[in-house]
């Protein structure tokens, strides 16, 4: 029997189906989650994700580019799941997210590495909150009593100061942009970016009063409109995960070049390949280099023991 | 005879012997005025009658005159030379004279039997028929019988459970088997079934050790992953050329130990399991394999490279593998190439791939077996719960006019099967329901099967189920049917319900027919030689058939179809040489123009052309139809035995006298001469005025005959040949044929001749009554048209015929 297979796509999301007698294949892309970026299109090992420039209508902003999933090609391996700055897809088989990608090392977990010390809060502060663009963090505070605090301004200041600040940041869809770290004033938020990279705007090459890239940009202060009228880049905020180029309609204006990725280690072949299309060959080769270094290194102590054993 | 060139020509000395056939032929034809009318024939030199000419004392005379009287051609008027060709053949070849220098002519079953109330007229076709004969005998050649040596080696297309059989029983007996199998593993069908028929043995279990033993056996080797690509040569000469297909692991490496297919990460739908379950991107399809080679589909791979970091230093997983072509040489190939299952989408009111808990059988063969992908239970997908009835709807796809003809043959026996099963595992907890049209139980021990699933209390139901409606929420299903029985519409509550699908022709037959020049019945199996007698025979020589490809067979069938044609290419390929009948077709070279006409017309492709070459015939892979020899533009083509100068001799004999009274018939071997015969040998009288010829194959007729016969003012012409569309022995000789004659009639009727004149008839060898009726009708139209009419129509022919035929001749 050919395979039994379903797409739907609907307003909020797209889902791809494997469906065999006992088993299901899910994938789920929530489109309110997606920015339409370029990472998932690059690391998909079966080329099957596209995106899609969408039209722009004259007078309005210019609309994200559109993410689709070709269902021949697709084989639910997981790992746009996994890439997915944003956490926007998840594949899932009989319902259960533990992908055997991960469990069997064939690709890495991507590091979203966010250092929180809540002491040095401010108790009345809740600017991370705020300026997450993606609104992916909330603060909550417990009294002396263990119990929620409700209103701040009620306590006494020996009760104030016995106050727990609590933030909960639903890691798995933050991009790492780092704009928590940069409006905390205390410096209680360390972030560590997920993605290095340079994104740079040649405005010579942008066309009058465009700013199609700043339109679709997910994070606030990742791209900023300059006095020249013209867009200009924040290397602090940009999390280099090319929404912009999608949309960029002037070739050469915009570029967006990552050039490492923090991810836990891994040996494999699909990861180095994927890491070669999110980045560039180079800097793929340097990783590769590193490792290769690191093995050596290893190998040369375990001689080294080896043959102090041996004496 | 082996006059050199250089001496003058020899002198033509024929020997005419006529047969009294008791008193079958000397009761109505007046055989001493037939051997007194031989005697004045040209170049006969020798007459004798015989009582019985085909018993000893007859033959003896035969060699006897050809010593003494130094015959160098002889004529036997007796009965058809379907009956005793070969007789006399050996009788002439005794007496030291080449077998092909002697003639029939058929005197009995076309002439005293079919005119037994005409002596007069009898009497007048035999000497006609003796003049013919000697007419053609006079031009005859020696021939030498044809030897190729033979390649003692044999290939079976299709690792089913028919082919390893072939391929075991020809291993057996010493011969080298190259077994092709185009999957990753052989086995079959039978491999992917749970128990089998009637006595629900596990199938793996029995067909396993055979799996196993051809992998062993050191005269086979299996190509696994392969297909054929090329097959040239001929019966005891092919060389056949395979394409390994990649499967990413260096089969000498890989120890099957499946360390790999733990560490990759990648799952894809098994089509094993009939995509009920799943396989990972490095596996075997099933842990039975044989060969037991671990494959990567690179469609799913995401080349992670974890396999080739577990196989280590086995180093066993080559990713940059190509495909590889390899040649062998055989002398008989036996395609074993099975069936595929009908997929029922097309038939939306049975809800299959739209209802989920509509499955198949084969599907829930995988279901019920342990080793499948639900470990043995029987679930339903939309809930993963048990059925608590289930209906089994026969015959989908098959017995229907709109699909598939046939009956399939297997599926009543193998639906009787999963009710026993299901009865058996969940007893009282499960209500079973057939819908059939008839239960078909004709083998060993399987109408006994039927009573073991009546006993469990399987509810038999009688009707074509028209329509199967679902319960969008409990998925739950309702048959609609109508109970024949009863003579009442019926519906039936099932969780589940089982669709005994059509068996259909496989996949690629078409290509195998077309690389071999096998021919396939109107359902799409492969075509036998003949259906009864030789039921294992391919068309092509040298060909053999076993299992399902030719025909639906249930695996008893099939098993023994497999020794069968075991047996039938050891025939072959324990010979070190091969004989081959020289009435075969040879090219002029000077004359040949390499224009590529007979390659195309060829039935079996026996034809070569290498322009700016002139055109080659494979000796071996002729047939001797003829049909080149009609269509070759340039008259380059001879047909040995049946020449254009031999036939031309007898049609100019036949019209020697009053020719506008005569039907010229020339008539194709196997079908409407025999056709002939039958009418004789029943006893049907029609009119006597019909001369007929005999050629192989209607294929051969070439326009000239035709141009000729009107030209010396033949009354009725008529070629008979064997029924379109399948029934031509040589394939297609009869389509080129009724190609070449629709256009001559159109254009001789548009030179004025009355379109009845000039007939092509499709008689088969058992309707001796239609070619009487033929004739009769031909005949009347004869007399109808009168005389006056047909010499008019001839005078005003003669001129333009003559002019055509001069033109051919140059
Ligand atoms: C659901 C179901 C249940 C059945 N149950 C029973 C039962 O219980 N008892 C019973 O007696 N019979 C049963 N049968 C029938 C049985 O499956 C057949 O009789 C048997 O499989 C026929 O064997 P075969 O070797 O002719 O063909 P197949 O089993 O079809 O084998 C053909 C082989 O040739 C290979 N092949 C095909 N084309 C090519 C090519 N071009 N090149 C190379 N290789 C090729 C195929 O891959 C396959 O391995 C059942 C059938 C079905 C559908
Ligand atoms: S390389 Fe391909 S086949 Fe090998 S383990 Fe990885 S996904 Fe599986
Ligand atoms: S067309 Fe007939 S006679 Fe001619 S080569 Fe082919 S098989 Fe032989």
């Amino acid at each position: 029997m050919p395979l039994k297979t379903v797409k739907k796509d609907a307003a909020d999301y797209l889902t791809l189906e494997w469906v065999l007698h006992v088993k299901n294949y899910k994938l789920t892309l929530d489109k309110t989650r997606c920015v339409g970026c370029q990472i998932c299109s690059l690391a998909c090992p079966k080329e099957a994700i596209k995106t899609q420039k969408q039209p722009k209508t004259q007078g309005e902003k210019a609309k994200r580019a559109k993410v689709d999933i070709d269902l021949a090609k697709c084989n639910f391996c997981g790992i746009c799941d996994v890439t997915c700055p944003y956490g926007a897809i998840k594949v899932a088989l009989n319902g259960s997210n533990d992908l055997p990608l991960l469990a069997k090392e064939t690709y890495p977990q991507i590091c979203r590495d966010i250092k929180v010390d809540t002491r040095q809060c401010d108790k009345e502060c809740t600017e991370c909150e705020t300026a997450c663009p993606l609104s992916l963090i909330t603060v909550t505070r417990t009294g002396y009593d263990g119990k929620p605090v409700e209103n701040l301004q009620a306590l006494t200041p020996s009760q104030k100061k016995r106050v727990q600040i609590n933030l909960n940041i639903q890691k798995e869809y933050c991009p790492t942009c780092r704009v928590c770290e940069f409006k905390c004033s205390p410096g209680a938020i360390k972030v560590k970016k997920a993605i290095e990279g340079i994104t740079t705007i040649n405005q010579e090459k942008c066309p009058e009063g465009c700013t199609d890239c700043l339109d679709v940009c997910p994070i606030t202060g990742a791209l900023v409109l300059g006095e020249d009228k013209k867009v200009h880049v924040n290397q602090l905020f940009c999390d280099y995960c090319g929404a912009c180029k999608n949309v960029c309609p002037v070739d050469e204006a915009l570029t967006v070049k990552r050039t490492s990725i923090h991810h836990t280690p891994v040996h494999s072949g699909t990861w180095n390949k994927a890491l070669e299309r999110l980045t560039s060959t180079a800097d793929a080769a340097k990783e590769l280099k590193i490792q290769a270094d690191q093995n050596r290194r290893k190998a040369v102590a375990k001689r080294f023991v080896l043959e102090e054993k041996i004496k | 005879m082996s006059t050199p060139e250089t001496q003058k020509p020899e002198e033509i000395r024929v020997g005419v012997f006529v047969c009294h056939c008791g008193l079958n032929i000397a009761g109505t034809v007046d055989v001493h005025a037939v051997a007194d009318y031989a005697k004045t024939i040209p170049n006969v030199v020798f007459v004798k009658e015989n009582r019985y000419t085909c018993a000893d004392p007859g033959q003896e005379e035969i060699r006897k005159a050809i010593k003494e009287q130094k015959l160098n051609r002889v004529v036997v008027a007796a009965c058809s030379p379907r009956m005793h060709e070969p007789t006399f053949r050996r009788t002439v070849a005794e007496a030291g004279l080449n077998s092909f220098l002697y003639e029939m002519a058929n005197i009995r079953e076309f002439a005293s039997w079919c005119h037994q109330n005409n002596p007069v007229e009898a009497t007048e076709r035999a000497k006609d028929a003796v003049r013919m004969a000697v007419a053609k005998v006079r031009l005859m050649q020696p021939l030498q019988t044809i030897e190729v040596p033979v390649t003692n080696k044999a290939l079976i297309i299709g690792g089913g459970i028919a082919g390893m059989n072939a391929a075991l029983d020809l291993a057996d007996q010493g011969f080298k088997v190259y077994m092709l199998e185009n999957t990753q593993s052989i086995g079959g069908h039978m491999a992917a079934l749970d128990k089998t028929f009637p006595t629900l043995d596990c199938s793996i279990c029995i067909e396993g050790p055979k799996m196993v033993d051809c992998a062993r056996h050191p005269n086979i080797t299996i190509f696994a992953s392969s297909e054929l690509v090329k097959v040239d040569g001929y019966i005891g000469n092919f060389k056949v050329k395979i394409r390994k297909n990649p499967r990413y692991v260096i089969p000498e490496k890989c120890t099957g130990c499946g360390e790999c297919k733990d560490v990759c990460p990648i799952e894809y739908p098994n089509e094993w399991d009939m995509n009920l379950g799943t396989r990972k991107a490095i596996s075997v399809p099933f842990d039975q394999t044989v060969p037991l080679i671990y494959s990567i589909n690179k469609d799913y791979c995401i080349e992670c490279f974890k396999c080739t970091e577990v196989c280590g230093e086995r180093q066993a997983i080559d990713f940059n593998q190509k495909p590889e072509e390899v040649d062998i040489d055989v002398g008989a190939i036996i395609v074993s190439t099975g069936f595929d299952v009908y997929e029922p989408y097309d038939m939306p009111l049975l809800g299959y791939g739209k209802y989920p808990n509509v499955i198949t059988s084969m599907e829930f063969e995988r279901l019920i077996l342990a080793a499948g992908p639900t470990g043995g239970k029987v679930i339903r997908q939309s809930d993963g719960k048990k059925p608590h009835s289930v209906a089994f709807i026969q015959c989908v796809g098959s017995r229907d006019k709109n699909k598939y003809p046939y009956c399939s043959n297997f599926c009543c026996m193998y639906t009787l099967k999963h009710v026993v099963q299901l009865k058996e595992k969940y007893k009282e907890d499960v209500e079973v329901y057939v819908f059939y049209m008839d239960i078909r139980s004709p083998g060993k021990g399987y109408e006994e099967f039927y009573d073991r699933a009546r006993e469990r209390g399987v509810n038999f139901i009688r009707g074509r189920v028209s329509r199967i409606d679902e319960d969008p929420v409990t998925h739950n299903l309702t048959v609609h049917s109508e109970d024949s029985l009863l003579g009442q519409p019926i519906e039936i509550e099932a969780d589940m319900v089982v669709l005994a699908t059509a068996a259909i022709p496989k996949k690629g037959s078409a290509d195998i027919a077309r690389i071999l020049n096998l021919s396939r019945d109107a359902n799409g199996f492969f075509m036998e030689a003949h259906p009864k007698l030789k039921p294992m025979d391919a068309p092509t020589d040298g060909v053999f058939y076993a299992g399902a490809c030719a025909g639906l067979k249930d695996i008893p069938f099939s098993v023994s179809q497999g020794s069968g044609a075991a047996s039938r290419a050891a025939t072959v390929i324990s010979k070190p040489t091969w004989k081959i009948e020289p009435i075969i077709s040879v090219i002029d070279e000077a004359k040949c123009k390499s224009c590529g006409v007979c390659v195309d017309k060829c039935p079996y492709g026996a034809i070569r052309l290498e322009k700016p070459k002139p055109a080659q015939i494979i000796t071996a892979s002729c047939h001797g139809c003829g049909t080149c020899v009609a269509e070759c533009p340039q008259h380059a083509i001879t047909q040995m035995h049946f020449t254009d100068a031999q036939i031309m001799a007898q049609i100019r004999s036949a019209l020697e006298d009053k020719p506008e009274e005569k039907i010229l018939a020339i008539l194709c071997n196997w079908c409407s001469y025999a056709g002939a015969d039958l009418a004789g040998i029943s006893r049907f009288e029609y009119p006597a005025s019909v001369r007929a010829i005999r050629v192989m194959c209607s294929g051969r007729v070439n326009r000239e005959f035709i141009l000729e016969a009107l030209r010396l003012g033949a009354g009725m012409v008529l070629v008979g040949a064997c029924h379109l569309p399948f029934d031509c022995h040589y394939i297609s000789g009869n389509y080129k044929m009724k190609a070449r004659t629709d256009a001559l009639k159109n254009m001789l009727t548009k030179l004025g001749m009355s379109p009845e004149r000039f007939r092509v008839e499709y008689v088969s060898a058992a309707e001796g009554i239609h070619y009487a009726e033929v004739i009769k009708e031909i005949d009347a139209h004869m007399k109808a048209l009168g005389k006056e009419k047909i010499q008019a129509e001839n005078a005003k022919l003669k001129p333009i015929l003559e002019n055509m035929l001069k033109r051919k001749q140059q």
